[in-house]
């Protein structure tokens, strides 16, 4: 899970390996706030796998590669 | 997961955030009143349920998600400390976590350039940068510390 400068650096790096997904750095920060954001408070509770799946429904981050087990 | 390992994993939480690094199991049983094999078997339940990563070889803490104990390539200045996310998601992951405003400093692991993102009010500076995900969801634990 890592940043790069464009999707021309991603295809250096992959190198003919298979794409995984690749979302803009906005999109990250939205995901990450809504995945993370609840971790410190003592009160917190596991997310259940339809919690989670919902946070990334609600992104669009829907097709096959975003579906948790 | 009962309360005893929620409690547990709160209070490791909190003395990652406390202390700015992974607590060790002892401080964390001075800190509960708990022995240290009860905290040890605790992280393992809690590394089980994927609520923090061991370390395999030494039962320390890896990851207490999003943070990481160990230096990676993705360092997060947040809330008047340096810390170290397990990738960029978690770097960006920290900054949420914390509430905080921040600065993540990586680099492209492509060409190695320098990449410098500031987070405000939850919205990144740079809208250039893109973020690739190698592995599918459904195997993101397989192997969580390559992911």
């Amino acid at each position: 899970m890592n940043l790069f400068r464009s999707e021309e650096h991603i295809e250096n790096w992959l190198g003919g390996r298979k794409p995984g997904a690749t979302i803009p750095v906005a999109k990250l920060s939205e995901l990450a706030h809504a995945w993370w954001g609840d971790r410190l408070p003592p009160s917190w509770q596991p997310h259940t796998r339809e919690q989670n799946q919902a946070i990334l429904d609600r992104l669009g981050l829907t097709d096959e590669f975003w579906q948790l087990p | 997961m009962h309360d005893g390992d929620l409690h547990l994993r709160a209070l490791t939480y909190g003395s990652f955030v406390e202390l700015g690094r992974a607590p060790t199991a002892t401080e964390i049983a001075e800190t509960s009143g708990r022995s240290v094999a009860d905290v040890e078997h605790g992280w393992q339940r809690l590394h089980d349920a994927h609520a923090l990563v061991l370390n395999s070889a030494t039962a320390e803490i890896r990851m207490a998600n999003p943070f990481s104990a160990v230096p990676t390539a993705y360092r997060v200045r947040a809330d008047d400390r340096w810390w170290y996310g397990n990738c960029a998601w978690d770097a960006f992951g920290i900054c949420a976590a914390l509430h905080a405003d921040g600065v993540i400093h990586a680099s492209c692991p492509d060409c190695g350039e320098p990449l410098t993102v500031e987070i405000r009010d939850e919205h990144p500076d740079d809208d250039g940068l893109l973020f690739h995900c190698l592995v599918p969801a459904a195997r993101w634990w397989d192997d969580i510390v390559f992911t």
